[in-house]
């Protein structure tokens, strides 16, 4: 850890690169309400829109991760607050499988974060991005992970 | 359901691919963060981009006139937009790709305004570099783009309209009156709703109940409308148009089952009731502004506690309204002030001293401020108090004490009304989570359901087909409601007399030959849209379309990658993340 910290503050103009899965009718919207809020953030994310959390296949996450994501963030509605009553409940469940496969394949899994943001929450949105940024920057660059 | 072939033939072979990006400035909105300039001709190197240009408003004619003229100019198959938010205007550039004959789901939205420039103000240059990759990643999801068939559907020419208070009323009759079944269901025994609780409306000054008579007198008589009180929602499954609604009816041994094309969702709210603020649950004498108003207009000036006459009252205003962090309690409940001054200005007639301990006025209806004007004519006083240090009250003996400090003055006060009244908040009602599962409802931070959106659409939904009216959306007064379900009840009709309407071709749909008959999908799917096909051997999987809402729950979880979410497709969303992630050389940003 302390060694991957002290490799990160030699290379000062890295930045990680984030891909943001958000479904449309919470975290999307969410991260539109951040936007008409005037709500700063690191820039670092690139947000996909997906109907529903439940539509994200594990795959999208792992092949992020292997295209050389540095972190990947899965943003939807609160369970129980799903669109399509309970995709993200179906999301909830893959992430737990699938923390477990990124660990074991060498990656720490701070490098991906599922988070409940609804259309509202456009502050918990924004905190989301930046806790991840943050998890992010203390592991470096992914690369260091792949072998 | 019929499809519709817009567009579709043009793309049926395959013909070279040829993309135009148009980015927006959006005034200074978006060109004021990012160099617009910069992203028109960085996208101009893209892959299978032949045109790209930026314009001060993409959304105005001139820039939807531009995007046809270039769609026809340049022969192009496929249209980005770099501009606000898709949740705005993805449905005004599909009909502008549509007018020059591109069908609408070979347009897509970047988000550069609420992703980008406001979020990044003060970082231009990575907020250009973001704007950058997010059209490139457009560019690349545009590539794999595919047409789809625009699919019409029929619109049962009935309306649900949830809720019997003066929205759901009028909402019902407006529907009515222009030929339209309705169904109005009440979860109370009784229609009206919290008006007709009211002794004093305003502006007017009828008793609810006498502004409710006439409208209940014509609903109940109205052969267009079936009403339903105590009357409770057990299902509800469908879409626009075909909505299916089973309802229990007190008293009714079987549900009852609609078909509705419409919902008009009209559940008003309910009065905060304070516990524990202001020794509100100690004392009789201190009630809440709807307790009093509840009460026959002699008995107002009566003491609950002893019987004596009232001389003196205290009104204290925000009371539950208006508390930073307070989650449900933040928003203002705008009927309060204007209902203040009217019930003191009236009240102060007979009293020897009415007091009003305020916040902050906002009278800011239609002839609203007179009230304030009368009662201040009338020597009601009016007293401000700080919000970190609210009035104390004590009871003692039946005696009440009020202190308080007056901002305007600097000077601690103190009083000893007979009778204090609390303004207090509008808060959603009970059984609210309920109903916003039952229409995939979203909400705001006050707990009331979010419009489609604030100004270009703030009475119909998310859902498809279902509007909301009333203080099912916010705290709002009577007056208000009543626009908004007559706005709601036009909406309802435009749709029934329009009697079909195009739905999203974004369903998911299973490759035969690739189902390996696991029943994964049968067991995601929230709707029950898949079941299997037993006229093949082995059976497989089978998507009803018109059941299908479109999430992709089944394509994320098939083990055999053999359902397609169509607009959603893995391969278009993984050429996005490869786009970003995976730079091509020549690309300026560099490889990596």
């Amino acid at each position: 850890m302390v060694a991957i910290a002290t490799t990160s503050k030699m290379d000062p103009d890295w930045e990680p690169r984030i891909i943001a899965y958000c479904c449309n009718w919470c975290s999307y919207a969410g991260a539109d309400l951040a936007g008409t809020s005037r709500i700063q953030y690191p820039p670092n994310a690139r947000i996909l829109r997906v109907n529903c959390t439940g539509r994200i296949d594990v795959e999208f996450i792992l092949a992020a991760l292997d295209m050389g994501a540095d972190g990947v963030l899965v943003s939807g509605c609160h369970p129980g607050d799903c669109h399509y009553t309970s995709g993200n409940l179906k999301a909830r469940a893959r992430w737990a499988l699938m923390e477990k496969v990124i660990e074991q394949s060498g990656v720490n899994p701070k490098r991906v974060r599922l988070q409940w943001a609804s259309a509202s929450e456009a502050q918990i949105f924004a905190d989301g991005v930046r806790t991840l940024i943050d998890q992010v920057k203390e592991l470096g660059p992914i690369k260091r992970e792949w072998r | 359901m019929t499809e519709d072939s817009v567009g579709m033939n043009a793309m049926e072979s395959k013909e070279e691919l040829r993309i135009g990006v148009f980015v927006c400035h959006c005034g200074h909105n978006i060109a004021g963060v990012v160099d617009v300039e910069d992203v028109a001709k960085t996208a101009a190197t893209l892959p299978n981009v032949v045109f790209t240009t930026h314009e001060m408003f993409t959304c105005s004619d001139a820039g939807q006139e531009t995007i046809r003229t270039m769609i026809h100019e340049h022969n192009l198959n496929r249209v980005i937009v770099a501009s606000c938010s898709p949740r705005m205007h993805e449905p005004t550039f599909r009909r502008v790709v549509e007018e020059a004959g591109l069908n609408r789901y070979l347009f897509e939205q970047v988000n550069l305004r609420e992703h980008v420039s406001w979020c990044h103000m003060r970082e231009p240059e990575a907020a250009t570099a973001k704007a950058n990759d997010l059209v490139r990643m457009a560019v690349a999801r545009a590539a794999n783009l595919e047409p789809l068939p625009i699919k019409k559907v029929e619109i049962t020419p009935r309306t649900l309209v949830v809720g019997g208070g003066i929205a759901g009323l009028r909402a019902a009759l407006d529907i009515a009156d222009r030929g339209f079944e309705v169904v109005l269901i009440e979860r109370e025994r009784e229609l009206g709703g919290n008006v007709r609780k009211w002794a004093h409306m305003f502006p007017g000054d009828k008793p609810g109940h006498e502004v409710l008579e006439p409208m209940i007198h014509r609903v109940r008589k109205h052969k267009n409308i079936e009403i339903r009180t105590g009357a409770v929602i057990v299902n509800f499954e469908g879409y626009i148009g075909n909505f299916e609604v089973e309802v229990s009816v007190e008293g009714l041994k079987k549900h009852k089952k609609y078909e509705v094309g419409a919902v008009i969702v009209a559940t008003g709210f309910q009065p905060y009731v304070p516990v524990g603020l202001y020794n509100y649950d100690k004392s009789l004498d201190i009630m809440t502004l709807g307790d009093l108003q509840g009460r026959p207009d002699e008995q107002q000036f009566i003491r609950p506690s002893d019987g004596k006459p009232v001389r003196k009252v205290a009104f204290i205003g925000c009371v539950g309204s208006r508390e930073p962090g307070w989650k449900g309690h933040e928003h203002c409940s705008r009927y309060c002030c204007s209902a203040l001054a009217k019930t003191a200005g009236i009240m102060a007639d007979r009293l020897d001293e009415v007091v009003i301990l305020y916040q902050d006025i906002r009278t800011y209806g239609k002839e609203h401020e007179d009230f304030q004007r009368v009662a201040r004519q009338k020597h009601v006083i009016y007293t401000k108090y700080p919000p970190d240090a609210k009035p104390e009250v004590e009871v003692n003996d039946g005696k009440i004490t009020m202190r308080w400090k007056d901002v305007l003055a600097d000077t601690d006060m103190e009083f000893n009304p007979d009778i204090i009244v609390l303004a207090t908040a509008m808060v959603p009602p009970e059984g609210i989570e309920e109903v916003s599962h039952t229409f995939s409802l979203t909400r705001s931070s006050d707990g009331f359901f979010n419009p489609e959106h604030v100004k270009l659409n703030p009475v119909t939904t998310h859902t498809a087909g279902i509007m909301i009216a009333g203080a099912a959306q916010a705290a709002k007064n009577a007056s208000e409601s009543v626009i908004d379900a007559s706005g709601a009840a036009a909406k309802a009709v435009g749709l029934m007399a329009k009697g079909a309407v195009e739905i999203e071709s974004t369903v998911s749909r299973v490759i035969p030959d690739l189902c390996s008959s696991c029943a994964t999908c049968i067991t995601a799917c929230p709707y029950g849209a898949i079941s299997w096909d037993m006229s093949r051997d082995p059976h497989i999987a089978y998507v009803t379309e018109a059941k299908c809402h479109g999430c992709g729950t089944c394509a994320a979880a098939c083990p055999s990658n053999a359902i397609i979410m169509l607009h959603s497709t893995n391969e278009q969303i993984m050429a996005m993340v490869e786009a970003y992630l995976c730079v091509p050389v020549a690309t300026p940003g560099g490889g990596a």
